[in-house]
């Protein structure tokens, strides 16, 4: 058994969300916009990123794609049942790992939240023991399978986690902040799971802060904001678009500090560690000239220009602080924010 | 199949937290022995010694069925509750075996258990005493099923208000004083009673362990009475827990505690 028994090459459309939104109640009455006509769809054997500042509707996005929030608009299809209308045949395609470690009983051992879980989705003991033997070889558990989980490390606990939600063999995982909390040394453990998981031709759906993860894993993103989509896009060409746009400038001498603050106030300055050297972000096709114009005006000497390598912490960034590529004709601007098209 | 696997798998779990909280177990058993120890010696030194021997009988087995309606009603509330706090509740949300299912595996598992622990109260309580009870295992088998039902109707309830009010301590609390009016009034003082959830069911045990009754005594009226109430109770226990899940699912308040 491979580590998680995925459906390999299938190319079908595994899940469709489509225009879902979800709003609550505030406690002085008012309606708040928790997610607002999200829409998105993943083909079997993809790895896509949901990505968002805190608030911005992910997890509501996630926890709607599971069945258990409710949403106002809009539906979710999983392996073509809608999580509503055929909820348990929607559910036995899909898996998710919701709070990491708060997902399983502490005082069971490792093997008894194996046995549990899987045996609530129908298993029989005795198919549970032999997948469950290998999952917990392939995840470093088997020294500990009979240990309680509270006596487990964070990223162990976080690791039973994963394994219990891929016990269930579906054709989808999700998985929410799977690297949350963890120390470096464990988050690049459970990274390197993840990994495994996705050339295992497994579909998942990740939520998550940690772009590191994004880039080992992702082929694609779909970055929320404000509760709508801003960008459905391949991180490669998300990458490339921002490269385009992103350029390292060098100084023969630093700007004075009056003329570095209306550097950074006329321009998006993305990294300026030193008022020598710079990265900015050029949106317009103008802006090039403006920025001459600026630097001439501050008697600045120019040492060199370059175009900068964009890592997906700078995409990300910029996506959310609303520089969406505007030249990129699979979106549009809509109330603000960018979605495509 | 897949259900009877998921019944299996809640059964273990239920038998393995008992053992891990096994202080807390034996604590709750050693709490209702105390009380009925109390009552024992107030009917022993304070009541009339002519029907002390009676109302002996009488408060052990309505004690006991107080322990095992506490632990069957309460324990979903309580459980439900940690696991909200725990975030397992959402996880069991994914299971295909719907959650209504798996909490009464649960309460199936829980009323097994308990049944065993309520054999033991009473085995105490008897040796305590030295007053003796009819242990007639037909009646039992024949009266504790129905019951049980309207046990689990209540659990259902107490389960939906808690999956969206979370915190039900100060319920949960009154009622233990509820449930224990149930278990003790008789029927022959307020007959409307045998409406109440479980009343008739303990009632008629009560007339057959504690007077001696015979089985064959009961009225096809007293079986239709003890089967109505349980399948009305749990019915609409079931209605309440499946519209307070809706309500739930609908506020997005599963995970949150």
């Amino acid at each position: 058994m491979s580590i998680t028994g995925a459906r390999h090459g299938s190319t079908d459309e595994l899940l469709r969300v489509s225009g879902v939104g979800k709003s609550y109640t505030g406690r002085k009455g008012s309606t708040v916009k928790a997610v607002d006509a999200v829409s998105f769809s993943v083909t079997g054997g993809e790895v896509i990123g949901l990505l968002g500042p805190n608030g911005a509707g992910k997890t509501t996005t996630i926890k709607m794609v599971c069945g258990l929030i409710t949403p106002d608009t809009g539906s979710v299809t999983v392996a073509g049942h809608d999580i509503r209308r055929e909820r348990r045949a929607a559910l036995r395609h899909i898996s998710a790992v919701l709070e990491g470690n708060r997902n399983l009983y502490w005082r069971l051992s490792v093997r008894e939240n194996l046995t549990y879980f899987a045996g609530n989705r129908g298993w029989s003991p005795a198919t549970i023991r032999e997948r469950s033997a290998v999952l917990v070889e392939q995840f470093g558990l088997a020294d500990k399978v009979d240990q309680v989980v509270a006596n487990l490390s964070r990223g162990m606990q976080q690791k039973l986690a994963i394994a219990v939600a891929l016990l269930a063999d579906t054709d989808v995982l999700l998985l929410d902040e799977p690297t949350l909390g963890l120390d470096v040394e464990t988050g690049y453990e459970v990274r390197t799971l993840l990994a495994d998981i996705a050339r295992s031709g497994k579909t998942v759906v990740l939520s998550t802060h940690d772009m590191a993860v994004v880039e080992a894993l992702c082929r694609r993103v779909v970055v929320i904001d404000k509760g709508r989509v801003v960008t459905d896009d391949e991180v490669a060409n998300l990458k490339r678009l921002f490269r385009s746009r992103s350029f390292e400038v060098k100084l023969v001498a630093p700007l004075p500090g009056v003329m570095a603050t209306e550097l950074r106030t006329g321009f998006n300055v993305t990294d300026d560690s030193t008022s020598q050297a710079f990265t900015v972000e050029l949106r317009e096709g103008g802006d090039l000239y403006r920025l001459m114009d600026f630097l001439r005006a501050a008697g600045a000497e120019v040492e060199s220009v370059e175009k900068a390598d964009a890592n997906f912490e700078h995409v990300f960034r910029s996506l959310v602080n609303g520089a969406a590529p505007s030249d990129d004709p699979r979106q549009v601007r809509v109330g603000g924010n960018h979605v495509v098209a | 199949m897949s259900w009877l696997n998921a019944f299996r798998a809640n059964v273990v779990k239920v038998v393995l937290e008992l053992t891990r909280y096994l202080p807390n177990t034996l604590a709750m058993i050693f709490t209702f022995y105390a009380i009925f120890v109390f009552m024992f010696l107030g009917i022993k030194f304070v009541g009339d010694p002519t029907t002390a021997a009676d109302n002996i009988r009488y408060v052990m087995v309505a004690n006991s069925f107080w322990f095992l309606l506490m632990m069957g009603v309460s324990s979903m509330g309580w459980e439900l509750s940690a696991e909200a706090l725990r975030g397992t509740l959402e996880q069991l949300y994914m299971s295909t075996v719907p959650p209504y299912m798996i909490l009464l595996f649960r309460m199936i598992a829980t009323m097994l258990i308990n049944t065993v622990l309520l054999a033991l109260l009473i085995t105490l309580s008897m040796l305590t005493t030295g007053q003796w009870l009819t242990v007639d295992v037909t009646t039992l088998v024949l009266v504790l099923p129905p019951t049980f039902l309207a046990v689990m109707g209540l659990g259902y309830a107490v389960a939906g208000l808690t999956i969206v009010y979370k915190q039900m301590n100060a319920v949960l609390q009154l009622l233990q004083f509820a449930l224990m009016g149930i278990a003790f009034v008789p029927l022959t003082a307020v007959p409307l009673f045998e409406l109440a959830p479980t009343a008739k069911g303990i009632d008629m045990i009560r007339q057959v362990m504690a007077a001696g009754t015979p089985l064959a005594t009961f009225t096809a009226l007293d079986w239709a009475t003890l089967v109505g109430t349980g399948a009305f109770w749990f019915v609409l226990g079931l209605g309440v827990y499946l519209l307070f899940e809706r309500r739930s699912m609908n506020r997005g308040l599963l995970g949150h505690y």
